[in-house]
């Protein structure tokens, strides 16, 4: 229960709403009882005095009560559940912001999926159990239900006490059945997914099924995942049939004390029939608040479960925070500089990068090639203090450690490899690089810089076009472009491309890299790259391997020393022919 | 209707649910009629007797007898209904689980029949959907729409006749309210359903954005651009927050309505029942029965609307899923198909083929042949038709003119599955199913055993690929698994088809560049992977290129230049080019 306290206390934030809403809770329950008392008391009258006139005055009375009965539930519900929104929203909003400054230890541990859930069904769990759970179903039970006994025990105790205990064998029925249930409709979710996942899988992998003829292996996968589904199905029917047959026996053997310990009362003339229709009535009207109760109550474990996940979200620090008290530069001219920088990924067993230390000048352009896996992307990424390894890496001098993160976020644009764009405009694409709105010339030219003009002039909605999902699909090669634009749009001091041109043809490359040296005069470009064509004109080229510079020069000077690059350029040179021939035919 | 179609195999249990409903649907009248004739009958009895009797000469105990004995009538209706009700939900669900397992397996073995071209026009989400969500929506058809919606009509007339039964003009009342209530229910049900569907849509843009933000966090990072990306979360949840708000007033009304609307309905019960309760024309005991019925009569009217919406959603699925089952596959197997001539040689010829996608020619009278055991190499530009004409030899399409033999056997009058075991396929990123990594290699393919997945492991030095992992071939591939590179996928896709050791192989190579060292293993896996085979090969390798017999050179549609290594070095055309410049670096690895 303790955790799930500093939640609660977030409902809090919205007192007012909060009780007038927590107000009309009671309130409506008394309205409620009301009504079957006034019913009551009108059937006595009508069977013992068999005068009529007092009816007016019952029909005012009753549609007063049913009035404010109405109100007040209108105002529980509108008030407490529109808070509780509130607080979804809030919770939600927070998570978010926290998530996004938490450090790439925490994204590379945690599964995106299972972050999503907690901004996603953890804070449903939460708000459904603090908000309109607490406050309005079992609020509404601790008035009505204590109310509903205490004027039945006035009229019958006996009759009242017997009554009782079915009535919560229900509360303790459905608190054993919610976990239960819980559990088993989860089940019925995950088989369908898994449906899902197979047909996704069937579907999308249809050439290779066919060519090898194995579409019946696949139905029969299928058939068997189906069955499971309905298994599940079944199963969850089994647990609420089980549910739905013991509440509705406890809710039918209420009556049978108020039938035969009642009707013995009105035998003996001791209980009027008004008084046995107020038992009926208010039997039923307690039932339901009741099995909310009960159902609340299985809900709680799962609703505190999910106070630890969100809480731990909460939490969690980034171990790369802002140094307290920072140092700005005015005017960061690039020079960078790798003294003895080594990394390990958490639990990895070797070295990430090993040893590694290198000077780039302001304004030159540094080369980063290697086999996969050497440890080009995560030089790049602790140039951007992603990551903080050992050694020190500085810019302009002072470690980025000290640095501001305004200074050091400037200062760098960074084109990724996997060509990530939102599904936005693409205007707004763009506009992500620069930190203040772009006008519509500057975007252009960044876009004919990249040489994307062709392109982008034939989207039908031009700046404006969205791309990704709800847009036009761009090929692998148009979004590193856009990236590349993007990173421009910054007008950073420091230019840092992760084999950023790698879905790019070799001829497009060689113009984009010509266009990016006159973009580039006077910036520091770090680039990594896959193809050696890419760096040639690096002013300083380094080889990794394995974490290590294994060479360091510039391309002339690699051909003669570096085996590795010589081996790879002849390579890579013969086969950029080979397309080159082919393309211009 | 199609969907009567399924449902008639199960028609005994459709029968058996409707009477198990029924048979609840009795207890549950039965149980205040117990009520009534205890009170109108002993209970008043003992009264009416106790007023007559003189003081002290009325004994009580008949009466109690009498009492007792609607009171254990009432406890074993009470039980009784209880086991039908369990018993009714399971067997619905169960009944309706089976019409949706058929209706299921069959829809997804229909889809896996239909030919590539249908593939090429319908998006995969959107079959996944016709087989997931829309055949959902179907079970809620079956377990609580269609039987349930037929019987909360039957409850209501019932009720309300029965109603009439206890006193016509108490009941006369009930029926003029009872459409008010019936409105307010549809009307709201219909809002509600909308109101939902825009907050569903929504939190899925908001969720879809968070996902986006999780899988760019690198960008947003490296540009330090939290704070733009928070803003922009703000606006999709304040979006979402209004939309809830919408839907939260909604029921906020519609509670308190139905409950006004109720209490109307029991004060005019009273007031119009006034007069005969007073007089005793109404007992006290038939007024709790109408009033207990009244209840029963209310609760089938607040779902009205509900059953409408599932019924509503369940037929415009139905009809999307009718819609997928009435297309038929274009590339059909011939009437008659014919078998291949054994052995299998592997030869393979196209004469005059020409295709197009639509009104885009893609390929133009092609004609060539591959000798048994010999390997023909595509080579061209993006888009000058390699793909299509491999495509073409899997039968994936049909040719629009011309025609393909295998072994001088017309390809259209094979048998597609059949045609297709013989061969061993590697395409371009090759799809790797998230199974195990035996499963991907063996595929379930009865001519895959143990020694030949062995052998195929070995000869395409996958084998050593797998010796590396920690659970070797037991790995599972997974979307967040192991991810294999380019370069492993490509060994483990020419594994997969030398396992099945084929006469004839169609090989489309990968374009996407890998390091050296798995450039080379893959050079020598290929060499090995072709020779003794007929073969058909994209070819993007120069290595690839150099080996082949025939080199057939594509240029958009046409074959421009052909022949073996040699004729094409001397006729001085493109592969001339390319050869020279070759030899003109000694230093080739």
């Amino acid at each position: 229960m303790k955790t799930l306290l500093p939640f609660a206390r977030r409902f809090l934030r919205h007192r007012l709403l909060l009780s007038i809403g927590v107000t009309a809770v009671p309130l409506m329950a008394v309205a409620d009882i009301q009504i079957t008392l006034l019913i009551g008391r009108a059937i006595d009258q009508l069977r013992l005095t068999g005068e009529t006139d007092f009816l007016p005055r019952f029909a005012t009375g009753l549609l007063v009560l049913a009035v404010a009965q109405g109100l007040f539930r209108f105002l529980q519900r509108w008030l407490i559940v529109g808070v509780s929104r509130r607080f979804e929203r809030d919770l939600k909003q927070e998570l978010f912001d926290r998530l996004v400054r938490l450090s790439f230890r925490f994204h590379d541990k945690s599964r995106s999926g299972d972050v999503v859930t907690r901004l996603t069904s953890d804070v449903e769990n939460l708000r459904m159990v603090l908000g309109p759970g607490t406050l309005m179903y079992v609020l509404s039970a601790m008035v009505i239900v204590p109310g509903s006994l205490y004027v039945l025990t006035k009229m019958a105790p006996l009759l009242t006490l017997c009554m009782v205990i079915p009535l919560f064998g229900v509360t303790f029925t459905m608190k054993y059945f919610a976990r239960r249930l819980h559990r088993l409709s989860t089940n019925v979710q995950e088989r369908q997914s898994d449906l899902g996942h197979r047909a996704q899988e069937s579907f999308g992998g249809v050439r290779v099924i066919k060519a090898y003829g194995i579409a019946d292996r696949e139905s029969e996968q299928f058939t068997e995942l189906s069955r499971r589904s309905a298994d599940a199905a079944v199963d969850y029917s089994k647990a609420s049939g089980m549910t739905q047959a013991l509440v509705g026996l406890a809710h039918n053997l209420a009556f049978l004390p108020i039938l035969f310990v009642g009707g013995a009362a009105m035998i003996d003339s001791t209980l009027a029939a008004g008084d046995l229709f107020k038992f009926v009535d208010l039997a039923n009207k307690s039932f339901w608040p009741v099995i909310a109760l009960g159902w609340m109550a299985g809900l709680v474990p799962r609703a505190m479960a999910s106070a630890d996940r969100v809480q731990a979200l909460l939490d969690e620090t980034s171990e790369i925070e802002e140094p307290t008290d920072p140092v700005s530069l005015p005017r960061v001219r690039g020079a960078l500089t790798l003294e003895r920088v080594s990394f390990r990924y958490p639990g990895a067993a070797r070295l990430a990068l090993d040893d590694v230390s290198i000077a780039v000048a302001p304004g030159e352009t540094l080369g980063i090639v290697g086999p996969t896996g050497s440890g080009k992307s995560t030089l790049l990424s602790l140039v951007g203090r992603l990551y903080e390894g050992e050694g020190t890496i500085r810019l302009d001098g002072v470690p980025l450690a000290e640095l501001s993160f305004a200074t050091l976020r400037g200062a760098l644009a960074f084109v990724p490899q996997d060509g990530f764009l939102f599904s936005d405009s693409y205007r707004a694409n763009l506009s992500l690089g620069a930190s203040a709105p772009l006008g519509d010339e500057h975007l252009w030219r960044l876009v004919k810089e990249a040489g994307l003009e062709r392109e982008v002039r034939s989207f039908p909605l031009g700046l404006e076009q969205p791309i990704g999902e709800r847009g036009v699909t761009l090929s692998g090669g148009q979004r590193q472009r856009t990236c590349i634009a993007r990173a421009l749009a910054a007008d950073p001091v420091i230019l840092v491309l992760d084999d950023a041109l790698s879905a790019v043809d070799t001829e497009t490359e060689a113009k984009l890299i010509g266009n990016l040296e006159r973009a580039g005069r006077g910036r520091t470009v770090l680039v990594a790259a896959h193809r050696l064509g890419t760096v040639k004109g690096a002013d300083k080229i380094i080889v990794l391997n394995d974490g290590r510079i294994d060479a360091v020069g510039t391309h002339a000077e690699l051909l003669e020393s570096s085996n590795w690059y010589r081996r790879t350029w002849k390579h890579q040179s013969m086969q950029a022919e080979l397309e080159k021939e082919l393309g211009r035919r | 209707m199609r969907l009567a179609a399924f449902a008639r195999p199960h028609r005994a249990r459709f029968a058996g649910s409707f009477a198990l409903l029924a048979g609840l649907f009795l207890c549950e009248l039965a149980l205040p009629w117990v009520l009534r004739t205890a009170i109108d009958g002993p209970i008043v009895a003992a009264q009416t007797e106790r007023a007559a009797a003189a003081e002290g000469a009325f004994d009580a105990t008949p009466y109690m007898f009498q009492l007792g004995g609607w009171s254990l009538v009432y406890l074993l209706v009470v039980l009784i209904a209880a086991v039908v009700q369990y018993s009714q939900l399971r067997y619905v669900t169960r009944t309706g689980q089976r019409v949706i397992h058929d209706l299921r397996t069959q829809l997804f073995t229909h889809v896996q029949r239909m030919d590539i071209a249908w593939y090429d026009r319908n998006p995969i989400g959107a079959l996944v959907t016709r087989v997931t969500s829309d055949i959902e929506n179907l079970s809620e058809l079956f377990t609580s729409g269609f039987v349930a919606l037929a019987f909360d009509l039957v409850k209501i007339f019932v009720v309300l006749g029965l109603l009439y039964w206890v006193s016509v003009p108490l009941a006369t009342v009930v029926t003029a309210l009872v459409p008010l209530l019936v409105i307010t229910s549809i009307l709201f049900r219909g809002g509600a359903r909308r109101a939902h569907r825009v907050v569903r849509a929504k939190l899925s843009k908001l969720n879809g954005y968070l996902q986006e933000v999780l899988s760019g966090i690198r960008v947003v990072a490296m540009f330090g651009r939290q704070e733009r990306v928070s803003s922009r979360f703000r606006q999709e949840l304040d979006s979402y927050y209004r939309a809830n708000l919408k839907t939260v007033l909604l029921f906020a009304l519609f509670f308190p309505l139905i409950g006004f609307l109720t209490v109307l309905v029991e004060g005019s019960i009273l007031w119009t029942g006034a007069g005969a309760l007073s007089n005793g024309t109404l007992t006290f005991g038939d007024f709790l029965l109408f009033w207990w019925w009244v209840g029963m009569l209310l609760g089938p009217i607040r779902e009205l609307g509900e059953r409408y919406n599932v019924l509503q959603s369940a037929f415009a699925s139905a009809e999307r899923v009718f819609e997928v089952l009435d297309t038929k596959a274009k590339v059909v197997t011939a009437d008659a198909p014919t078998a291949l001539p054994e052995p299998f040689r592997g030869h393979v010829r196209f004469e005059n083929v020409s295709f197009a996608y639509g009104d885009d020619e893609v390929l133009r009278n092609i004609s060539f042949e591959i000798a048994p055991g010999k390997t023909v190499a595509l080579v061209g530009a993006t888009g000058s038709g390699k793909s299509t004409l491999v495509q073409l030899l899997l039968r994936f399409y049909d040719p629009l003119a011309g025609r393909i033999t295998i072994d001088g056997v017309d390809l259209a009058q094979l048998e597609p599955h059949a045609w297709r075991r013989h061969l061993g396929v590697v395409l371009q990123e090759d799809f790797l199913f998230s199974e195990s990594l035996e499963a991907n290699l063996t595929m379930g393919r009865s001519e895959v055993s143990a020694t030949s997945l062995a052998h195929a492991l070995d000869v395409s030095t996958a084998g050593e690929l797998i010796a590396r992992l920690p659970q070797g071939l037991e790995t599972q591939v997974a979307e967040r698994g192991v991810t294999l590179s380019t370069g492993e996928r490509e060994l483990f896709a020419m594994a997969r088809a030398l396992a099945g050791s084929p006469r004839l192989i169609v090989f489309d190579e990968a374009t996407a560049s890998v390091d050296s060292a798995t450039e080379a293993r893959i050079e020598e896996a290929t060499h090995r992977l072709l020779s003794g085979r007929s073969a058909l090969v994209v070819a993007h390798r120069l290595s690839t290129v150099r080996r082949a017999d025939t080199i057939l050179v594509m240029d958009r549609g046409r074959l421009v230049e052909s022949g073996t290594h040699d004729e094409l070095l001397a006729s001085g055309g493109l592969y001339a080019k390319l050869y020279e410049l070759q030899f003109s670096d000694d230093t080739l690895p």
